[in-house]
């Protein structure tokens, strides 16, 4: 899994590929909870390189979404790969994330 | 390659090469890509459960992986030496249901959502999972 920050003024934007599963979701986990640590209320996940994405990721993003709600922010997805689109859509939790077709519009819905 | 029975560490770093031998069987079974990756993604969650709920604790479990397919129909069966489990016997929660403070268990809606048949059953001090996925091209 390759992990990348990028701290906004009003969003923290995490870009993330490869394999996110049991062995690499605690990092991802861990980058998220770092940013809303920082004070980030509003992130979106750059998810346009995930190849492989399981329901240890799914548990991570669903939690940030509980966390950002409670704060009165949201979490985004940006340009998500197919294999995110498949995922969500198998687990039935699609309709919870907004997706934009790329970073920018995403920045843009903050 | 395929049939035979393939061990593998009891660990999250070694699932992806149980995914691997997913995707290549699913290629013989000629599932198309998104077919495939379900596969992959439902066998992947059924070791995660093995490894967090079977294992847990115990970085010296295996699990060993048998791989059938031919054309339109894939195989998978997973064994492993943990606790007595069977999954099949859990219900599987309606995801659309509290959807909104949903955090966890989604691995097992996700293996009955992909899989055709999901059937457990115990030999001697093992559990063993199979997963069957069938498919026709047209």
């Amino acid at each position: 899994m390759d992990i990348s920050i990028h701290e906004y003024k009003r969003v923290g934007v995490v870009t993330v590929g490869g394999r996110i599963d049991g062995s690499t979701s605690p990092k991802l986990e861990t980058e998220l909870k770092e940013l809303m640590k920082a004070g980030k209320k509003n992130i979106i996940l750059d998810m346009s390189a995930v190849d492989f994405m399981s329901s240890s990721c799914l548990r991570v993003m669903l939690t940030t979404r509980k966390s950002l709600m409670g704060k009165g922010g949201r979490i985004v997805l940006a340009d998500p790969s197919q294999r995110v689109t498949d995922t969500l859509d198998i687990a039935g939790i699609d309709v919870l994330f907004d997706v934009f077709p790329d970073r920018e519009a995403a920045v843009a819905s903050f | 390659m395929l049939n035979e029975p393939r061990i593998f560490p009891g660990r999250f770093e070694h699932i992806e090469a149980i995914c691997d031998l997913v995707d290549r069987a699913a290629k013989i079974a000629e599932f198309d890509d998104s077919t495939s990756y379900a596969c992959q993604l439902a066998v992947g969650e059924a070791c995660e459960n093995i490894i967090c709920h079977g294992y847990k604790d115990d970085d010296n479990g295996e699990i060993e992986v048998i791989v059938r397919a031919e054309p339109g129909e894939l195989t998978i069966e997973l064994q492993d030496s943990a606790r007595p489990f069977d999954p099949t016997s859990v219900p599987v929660p309606d995801v659309k249901s509290g959807m909104e403070d949903k955090v966890g268990g989604l691995g097992l809606p996700i293996i009955h959502r992909v899989m055709d048949e999901v059937e457990y059953s115990r030999h001697g001090r093992k559990n063993r999972l199979t997963l069957r996925k069938r498919c026709t091209s047209d």
